[in-house]
Parts: structure tokens; C-alpha cells; sequence
């Protein structure tokens, strides 16, 4: 197991998130989206270098800009 | 006693469309999140009462993180608990996402009933939900519904007075999450379906590479559709009815005024070649209509056809994740694209959704951007009629130096603007199969919108033109705007008349500009500087109600230099 960002992680891998490094703001707008603590997602793909990062969680999708992936750190 | 009631809910589960079900007041719904910018406002007639029923932008959480939420928020808080109802709007795709404001709602005392919506894609996604057993879970009364085909709605309303407030314990967020989990293994079974055509176009569309050869296949298919039927209405329905019916009849009724006396002047107006001619005439019974009619309104009717599937399909979230990068350049981020599409076919709705974005620096680096590079669909309309006939090339060339325009001011605006531009975060929706019936009463009403906004402004816009010129009052601003105008921009001191119409409306503008015979080169200097300069008065008005005084001045003031240097550099370096 070992513990990268969001980023990082390549396409169609399966993760569990530990740790997410931002303000309360971000934790709570990531929480009311169902992406917290604990949370199994699966990341669908990373657009460009910098660009933004899609995942699943749970039955939605969605699109985390780059920084904001950065900051969420999973167990792959 | 119920007063008003509230529709909360998710963005993207039908919140809009449950709300023009049960007040009958058409709102516009697509398939993506934040549609609903303005708060709307009906009334529901039940049991002989007439209850206020009031449609709020979707909202994730009751924590008010977002400023759609920090509305939602006040909003709620108006008024004592017992006074007012919440239909709590779900979509029955996605339970499990959508709970946690259910939750929030019943916790906070509010009298809530839940509209499980959206039950038909439900069923057809392999997601069955036990609607007793959630109702035993949540002790609120539990409504599916399907609010595109209406089915549902009845006992939605007949159940309404079933509401009151519940208690329920509080819960952090974490147990709140927990607690849901439980809730939903009781109530939701799935059943494991295999990846469907859609899935994959789905996955595809938010790839790297498969993703921008979609992107590139449906903005070409999109732009030769739209010339396809705006095309095929200007020339089997318009053109013949105003060559083969409407120039005959005025051609017998003109002769009962004197051709150069007052009365001809201001409704038939010039002869070209002693005939009518609609574009170049410019009188109230000939250009004016055929403008608006014959020319513009076939590509509105076009442009919001294909808008509005796209939007309904669900495609333009996926775009935006696919520019957020360059956008990204620019001070914004990827969702900035819907504002922009809006924009093309008129900036007012374009500038409005800019409330979407949540910082005031990206909502005037977009609102900026929009009113210099975004031409909407009247003044493209008149600048492929006007343009087009010198070549598709000219057209081309004022979209790209649009497009430079915007890139650079873009750029500028990114390094010199002081705020922040938050990261994106978006919900990407599944694409639905358009509901036909609602995309047709959305172009509907767009349309509507169109003919009952700019035609009377079109119509008063040319008679005050037509009093104008018969009376030569523009003559002192011709001459003393003439060293501009001709010294820099290399166009006849008359366009300068063209130039300021271009305020009332762009299209009148690019119709003025039809007599004065210009060169290509000219016409496309015109053209351009009639999309860069100052938005028309509606759009004008917009700003300065979204963005305050001071930087509708800046805006104003990045407008004018824009135009200086686009206007000289086009005529003295590029096009010499």
C-alpha cells in the first residue's frame, strides 16, 4: 500500500482516500459531494499534464481541477 | 398553515422541471448543474389556496459553502419552521449523494416531503428503491416521480399536507455518511448491468485523446448543422416569402407615397436600382424586417435548436473538462465554457450565468471576455450574410482574431486582476436521451424571447435612424469622428453611424453598414469592431447589474482600448 495524491495515481485505478490536505471549506464542499475520509473512488482519467482529474465515487462523477487533486491523498 | 414552499434539492435532479410542473411557469432546465442562476418564483393553486412556490439553485449540503448555498440558506431561515414546506427533490439514480441534504433538511426541523425523481432512468440503470421502506427510514412521505413526463406530480401536491417537522437526531458529517450507507443497502437494490453504448460514450468523452476527437467531431457537426438549417429556413421559407409575396405587396402600396418625400424615406427608404431592396434599403417596412425575420431569426431558431440538445444530452460539462486548461490560462476554469456558449447566442443570458462561477475576479474576467470576443447570434447572423459573400475566408478570419483577442486579454486579465479564481470541482451528469417535448418548449420560449425583445427595439432602433439621416443630424458626429474613423480604421466617416447603432442592436449595425458599399477589408474591420466595442444597451445593462459601477468602467475602459488597437493594427498591418 502506498500513499500518493490523486494526481498521481494512474487512470482506472481504484483508491481509498486517507487524507485530504485542504481548508475546512474544501473538506466540507468534497464532503457534501460524498468524497471524504475513508471513501473508496475510482479515478477515470487525468486530462493533460496539469489538467483536470475525473473520478467515481459512488454512482457520480466528477471533475476535481489539478490542485484540488493534489491535495487528496489515497491508498492505491 | 403552509405559506410558501421551497423545491431544495442537488444541482442536476429536475429541480426546474418538477417547478414548471407544478406552477405552470416555464423555466429553463438542462442537463447539467447550476442551470438555475435567478431564484424563480410561482404559484401552486390546490384546494382552492394559491401557496408561493419558490425554485432555489441545487445545493449540495445546508452548509452554506457555495454562494448558491449561502442563498439558499437566508432563504430558508425567512421564515418560522411551521410556515413553510420543503420538497426535497431527489435523484433516484444517485441516492446515496443525495441523502445527506435530506438528512440536513428533517435534522433542521424543516417539514420535508421527498420527491424521488427521475424513477424511469432509475429502473432503466438497474437501481430498484424500496419507496416504503425509505419512507420508514426517513418518516417523511415519499413521492416517486418522473417530472419530465409529469408522472408523479398529483400526489406530490395531494400528499404536500401530510408535512410537518419531524425530529431527528443531529449527526456530524462522518456519522451522517455511515448512517446513510445503512439507509441505502436497506432501501436500494442493484442490479449489475454490462457497459451500454452510452457508458462507453460516457468514459470516452472525459479521456485525453478519445475525449478531444469527440470534442472537435461535435463543435464541426454543431457549427454545419446550424448553417444547415438556418440555410434551409432562409432559403425555403423566408426568402421566398419576402421575394415572391412581401416585395410585390409594398411595391403597390409605395406608390401612393412620393419616392424621396418624407413618409417613402422613413418606411420604404432608398431605391437600389429603382428597386426594393431588402438589405440595402433601409426603411421600417423593408430592412428592418428582413433583417430581424429573414436573417437573424432563421439562425436563432438554429443556433438554440442545437444548444439546446447539447445541453439536455448532457455534453457541455465534459467540454468543460476538456478546456479547463486553456481556461485555466485565462483566470477561469473549465465550466466557464457554458456562460460562453450561452453568450454566442445572446451575451445577456451568456453574462447572467457567469453566476456560476464563484469569485467576482472570474466573474468579471468572464463577463469581459464574453461582451469583447463572443459574437451573438444576430451579429453572426449579419456578418455571414454580409461577409459570406466575399468568402467564407473573412468570416473565418474575424473568429480568429476574435478568438487571439480573447486569448490575450485573457492572459492580461489573469496577471494583472487581483482576487482569486477557486479550483474546479463538477459533478458530471449522465447523458440523457433529450425529452423532446420539453426541448422544443425550451426553444420555444427562447425564440419568443428573441422576437419579443429585439423587434420592437429593431423597428423603434431604424425609425430613429430613418429621422435622423432624413434631417442629416449625424452629420456633425460624422465629421468630427471622420480622422478616427477613416485616419485609423481606413472605413468611410459614415460607418461611425453604424458604430454607435451598434449599441441599440448589432444587427441593425451590420445592416447599416450594406450601403455604404465597402471593400472586404473594410467590412471585415467593421464587423470586427462591432463585436470587440461596447455590448448592446440590454447586455450593457446586465453588466452593470452583475459586475457594479467601477468595473463595468474598467470593462468599458479594456472595450474602448481593445477596439483602438484591434481597428488600426487590422487596417494599417495585417490586411494592408
Amino acid at each position: 500500500m502506498s500513499r500518493v495524491s490523486l494526481a498521481h495515481i494512474k487512470a482506472n485505478q481504484k483508491c481509498r482516500i486517507v487524507e485530504i490536505n485542504g481548508g475546512l471549506n474544501l473538506r466540507q464542499r468534497l464532503m457534501s459531494m460524498g468524497v471524504y475520509e475513508g471513501k473508496e473512488v475510482v479515478k477515470l482519467s487525468h486530462i493533460g499534464l496539469r489538467g483536470p482529474v475525473v473520478i467515481k465515487s459512488g454512482r457520480s462523477v466528477l471533475a476535481l481541477g489539478h490542485g484540488m487533486a493534489a491535495k487528496i491523498i489515497v491508498e492505491a | 398553515m403552509i405559506r410558501k414552499i421551497f423545491l431544495v434539492g442537488n444541482p442536476n435532479v429536475g429541480k426546474s422541471v418538477v417547478f414548471s410542473r407544478l406552477t405552470g411557469v416555464h423555466v429553463i432546465s438542462s442537463n447539467y448543474p447550476g442551470t438555475t442562476v435567478e431564484i424563480a418564483k410561482g404559484y401552486l393553486l390546490t384546494g382552492g389556496e394559491k401557496i408561493e412556490v419558490v425554485d432555489l439553485p441545487g445545493a449540495y449540503s445546508l452548509e452554506p459553502n457555495s454562494s448558491a448555498e449561502k442563498v439558499m440558506f437566508s432563504l430558508l431561515n425567512e421564515l418560522p419552521k411551521s410556515d413553510i414546506a420543503v420538497i426535497n427533490i431527489l435523484d433516484a439514480t444517485n441516492l446515496e449523494r443525495n441523502l445527506l441534504l435530506t438528512l440536513q433538511l428533517i435534522e433542521e426541523g424543516f417539514g420535508v416531503i421527498v420527491c424521488l425523481n427521475m424513477c424511469d432512468e432509475a429502473g432503466h440503470k438497474g437501481v430498484s428503491i424500496d419507496i416504503k421502506k425509505l419512507e420508514e427510514q426517513l418518516s417523511v412521505p415519499v413521492i416517486p416521480t418522473c417530472a419530465v413526463t409529469g408522472l408523479g406530480i398529483k400526489p406530490l401536491i395531494e400528499r404536500l399536507k401530510e408535512v410537518v417537522p419531524r425530529s431527528r437526531q443531529r449527526l456530524n458529517h462522518e456519522d451522517r455518511w455511515k448512517e446513510i450507507g445503512l439507509i441505502v443497502e436497506k432501501v436500494q437494490r442493484l442490479e449489475h448491468r454490462h457497459h451500454n453504448l452510452r457508458e462507453i460514450l460516457e468514459d470516452a468523452s472525459v479521456r485525453p485523446v478519445t475525449g478531444l476527437l469527440m470534442a472537435s467531431g461535435v463543435i464541426y457537426a454543431c457549427f454545419k448543422v446550424v448553417r444547415f438549417i438556418g440555410e434551409g429556413i432562409i432559403n425555403n421559407i423566408t426568402d421566398p416569402v419576402f421575394f415572391n409575396y412581401y416585395r410585390p405587396l409594398l411595391e403597390r402600396i409605395s406608390v401612393h407615397w412620393q419616392e424621396g418625400g418624407f413618409w417613402f424615406h422613413l418606411l420604404i427608404g432608398d431605391l437600389i436600382n429603382s428597386k426594393i431592396d431588402f438589405k440595402q434599403s433601409l426603411g421600417l417596412l423593408t430592412t428592418a424586417p428582413y433583417i430581424e425575420f429573414g436573417m437573424v431569426l432563421p439562425y436563432v431558431v438554429s443556433f438554440y435548436f442545437i444548444l439546446s440538445l447539447l445541453e439536455d444530452i448532457g455534453y457541455l460539462p465534459r467540454l468543460a473538462i476538456l478546456l479547463d486548461n486553456l481556461l485555466h490560462k485565462l483566470g477561469l476554469h473549465g465550466f466557464a465554457i457554458i456562460p460562453v456558449l450561452l453568450g454566442f447566442g445572446c451575451n445577456v443570458p451568456g453574462i447572467l450565468s457567469t453566476r456560476i462561477l464563484e469569485s467576482k475576479r472570474e466573474r468579471f474576467i468572464a463577463s469581459t471576455l464574453i461582451s469583447i470576443g463572443v459574437p451573438c447570434v444576430p451579429l453572426q447572423a449579419m456578418i455571414f450574410g454580409l461577409l459570406g459573400a466575399f468568402g467564407g475566408f473573412y468570416v473565418a478570419g474575424v473568429y480568429a482574431v476574435l478568438f487571439f483577442l480573447v486569448v490575450i486579454i485573457g492572459v492580461i486579465l489573469n496577471h494583472t486582476v487581483a482576487g482569486y479564481s477557486p479550483e474546479f470541482l463538477l459533478e458530471i451528469p449522465p447523458y440523457r436521451y433529450p425529452p423532446m417535448l420539453t426541448l422544443i418548449k425550451k426553444l420555444y420560449f427562447r425564440v419568443k424571447g428573441f422576437i419579443f425583445e429585439a423587434v420592437p427595439v429593431v423597428m423603434i432602433g431604424v425609425l430613429v435612424i430613418n429621422i435622423l439621416l432624413y434631417f442629416r443630424l449625424f452629420d456633425l458626429v460624422t465629421n468630427i469622428s471622420a480622422p478616427v474613423i477613416k485616419g485609423l480604421f481606413g472605413l468611410p466617416k459614415e460607418a461611425i453611424i453604424a458604430l454607435l447603432i451598434g449599441f441599440f442592436r448589432k444587427d441593425v449595425a451590420v445592416g447599416m453598414l450594406a450601403p455604404l458599399a465597402l471593400t472586404a477589408k473594410q467590412l471585415f474591420i467593421a464587423a470586427t469592431l462591432l463585436a470587440v466595442s461596447f455590448p448592446c444597451v440590454a447586455t450593457f445593462a446586465v453588466l452593470w447589474k452583475e459586475l457594479g459601477f467601477k468595473d463595468l468602467a474598467k470593462a468599458a475602459l479594456i472595450m474602448i482600448l481593445a477596439s483602438i488597437i484591434v481597428g488600426s493594427t487590422l487596417n494599417f498591418l495585417i490586411l494592408r
